[in-house]
């Protein structure tokens, strides 16, 4: 090895240490016997037994999971749709006023949009609770989708749409069997990247949530503020868990598509080669 | 082309503009049902304008567009009877070489019998009967090219257009595909129609060739006439290679060019008109000076595997390209000489209308005077 290289990698395992440091502190002491976090008293599950016996939040874990794939699932239908309309504008001018209004979203603070929301829901006599919390969920997710699907579309061979008229397929045929097939890596990626912004939301939420509902963010939060309980902890940790799944099933689905296709000609492969 | 027959594709003035770029102007064609036709022109000369429009994809800004004799300028690209195979064979990616296959035919709402029937019978047509399974990024760019082909073809077209298809393979695989459409041409009897911007391709495969510069149909022929014939000095330039000289017709059957009088074949033009004279570098011969009909100095010559490019300087500062069989010495004065028959006259300004009206009269001439 290199001297280069090995600074490099000294480089890089000081930057990962330093990020997750804070994340392996907390779950070392999400398994303290103690109930603060300073001072290790000893190993126990404690923390845990609480948290699973903890029926609050545990429905409050369900209603987030569930406003995550929602409002993922929505957000991919919709930014899907809007990166097409996009895509097929033919005035350059409108293209980008669409993809800068897109990307403004984006980059606005959480906190403003929140607010804003907020205000609308108030001024239009809009119930705060689960409702709420999803529309306004769907809505930052939308950005997202749009971001993630535009580059495929563009990308995506301008004679794939010309071949599929030319073969008598009309717009809905084209776009079911050519269009979408081909920019599915584009909508996956928009679907898990909302569906990980919508889990860890708190801004947005906060201002949404009202009475009797609230996501894990916010409960968090709040709970924090009493002072910190390891049960936190113990919730964090699973929390990471679930993330570290949710990066390697998106990870697993995006190269088993390209390994099946592999698979099948290297099936063909033998069959062929000798003809 | 005299056909009392209702040609299966027809043009009537049909011109496209954007803006005020004019890409296509007032282009008439009559395409006869079951023949192999080919646009032959450099790139912007509006040949694949001219398919795309046949194709349904382009709208034209004037003129008609006939399909056995039927208007179609309105009928959308879906519902026409033709197919395309285009430039990058635009290959649908998540799907395999049966599943493109397929496309139409599916489409069309056949049986899953009828469309397995169909795709193996086009599968073995370009000869990948073996590669159904295979995906399109495991397949050459030869073989992209085949599933293109029967992709488009196992919709059973009227018309197949095929948009520069073979730019993208090597020589030695271009030659062999050039074949093999030939041969499926005239095995399935459709009409094909086919864009290329290489004469040699055009002239190997067509029956009949539209040669296009400017947006404006040049001239239009079988391959021999319009490589013995020329109309002009861009169609002989762009066809194979070629001499051209400034002349003066001095009466029927005698051209004057490079200072000399030369007995010729052609006539009806007016006495002392002047005019272009083209001849090609295959029918020129080098001999000794006593025997030539020029005396020229070689100037170049390159190897060019089964003959010799010679190029020579004529007296009068005329550049001469030769195609001979034997090595010559640079520097060498040698003698030139052709046949009468191998002078091929070109009149300014002349359409092919008149072009083929003083044929006529020429050679009713003859006629008349061998009675």
């Amino acid at each position: 090895m290199s001297k280069k290289f090995r600074w490099a990698n000294i480089y890089l395992w000081f930057v990962f240490i330093l990020l997750y440091l804070p994340i392996f502190f907390l779950i070392v002491y999400s398994f303290n016997s103690g109930s603060v976090m300073q001072g290790w008293s000893g190993f126990s599950l404690k923390h845990y037994n609480e948290l699973f016996s903890d029926t609050r939040i545990l429905e409050i874990l369900v209603n987030t999971f569930l406003i995550a794939l929602l409002s993922s699932l929505l957000a991919s239908i919709i930014g899907t749709g809007g990166a097409l309309y996009i895509y097929n504008l033919k005035h350059t001018l409108s293209k980008n006023v669409f993809l800068s209004l897109n990307n403004i979203l984006l980059v606005s603070p959480d906190v403003i949009i929140g607010a804003s929301f907020l205000i609308l829901f108030t001024v239009m006599g809009f119930a705060l609770g689960f409702t709420s919390v999803l529309l306004s969920h769907i809505a930052f997710s939308i950005p997202i989708v749009v971001l993630m699907v535009l580059p495929r579309l563009q990308e995506m061979n301008q004679s794939l749409v010309a071949a599929a008229k030319d073969l008598g397929a009309n717009n809905w045929q084209m776009l079911s069997r050519v269009i979408l097939p081909v920019i599915s890596p584009g909508i996956l990626a928009g679907f898990f990247m909302a569906f990980t912004y919508s889990l860890d939301d708190f801004a947005v939420t906060f201002f949404v949530t009202g009475n009797g509902f609230t996501t894990l963010s916010v409960e968090v939060y709040s709970r924090a503020r009493q002072g910190v309980s390891l049960e936190i902890n113990a919730l964090s940790a699973l929390m990471f868990m679930v993330s570290l799944l949710l990066v390697l099933a998106y990870y697993v689905i995006s190269t088993r598509a390209v390994r099946s296709k592999k698979r099948g000609t290297r099936l063909v492969l033998p069959a062929t080669e000798g003809l | 082309m005299t056909n009392t027959s209702t040609p299966i594709i027809e043009f009537k003035n049909v011109g496209l503009s954007y803006d005020d770029d004019e890409i296509l102007k007032n282009i008439d064609l009559e395409l006869e049902a079951g023949k192999f036709y080919t646009l032959l022109g450099p790139s912007g000369s509006g040949k694949t304008t001219i398919l795309n429009i046949i194709s349904g994809q382009l709208k034209v800004t004037h003129g008609d567009i006939l399909f056995e004799g039927n208007v179609i300028n309105d009928v959308p690209v879906e519902k026409r009877r033709m197919n395309t195979v285009f430039q990058d064979y635009g290959l649908f990616p998540n799907m395999n070489v049966f599943d493109n296959v397929a496309f139409g035919p599916s489409i069309k709402g056949l049986s899953k019998k009828e469309i397995k029937n169909k795709v193996t019978e086009m599968l073995s047509l370009v000869k990948l009967s073996q590669y159904a399974d295979r995906e399109i990024t495991e397949l050459s760019g030869g073989q992209r090219q085949r599933v293109a082909i029967a992709r488009a073809l196992a919709n059973d077209p009227d018309v197949l257009l095929l948009d520069e298809p073979l730019s993208a393979l090597d020589y030695k695989l271009r030659k062999e595909m050039q074949y093999e459409l030939r041969e499926i041409q005239q095995r399935l009897g459709i009409t094909f129609v086919f864009v290329t911007h290489d004469q040699e391709e055009a002239l190997a495969m067509s029956d009949w060739i539209y040669v296009m510069n400017d947006g404006v149909i040049q001239q239009n022929g079988s391959p021999e006439d319009i490589y013995d014939e020329p109309i002009n000095h861009f169609v002989a330039d762009f066809i194979g290679e070629s001499n051209i000289l400034d002349g003066i017709m001095k009466a029927d059957y005698l051209v004057h060019f490079t200072g000399k009088d030369f007995e010729n074949v052609d006539a009806g033009m007016r006495p002392n008109e002047r005019v272009e004279v083209v001849l090609r570098p295959e029918d020129l011969d080098l001999t000794t000076i006593d025997n030539g009909k020029l005396v020229v100095t070689i100037d170049d010559q390159s190897f060019r595997g089964d003959y010799y490019e010679i190029t020579a300087i004529d007296d009068d500062g005329n550049e001469w390209q030769v195609q001979a069989t034997n090595k010559s010495k640079i520097g060498e004065r040698v003698g030139l000489t052709f046949d009468p028959e191998d002078i091929h006259i070109m009149r300014f300004n002349e359409s092919e209308n008149d072009f083929d009206a003083r044929l006529e009269r020429y050679e009713d001439d003859v006629d008349d005077a061998k009675k």
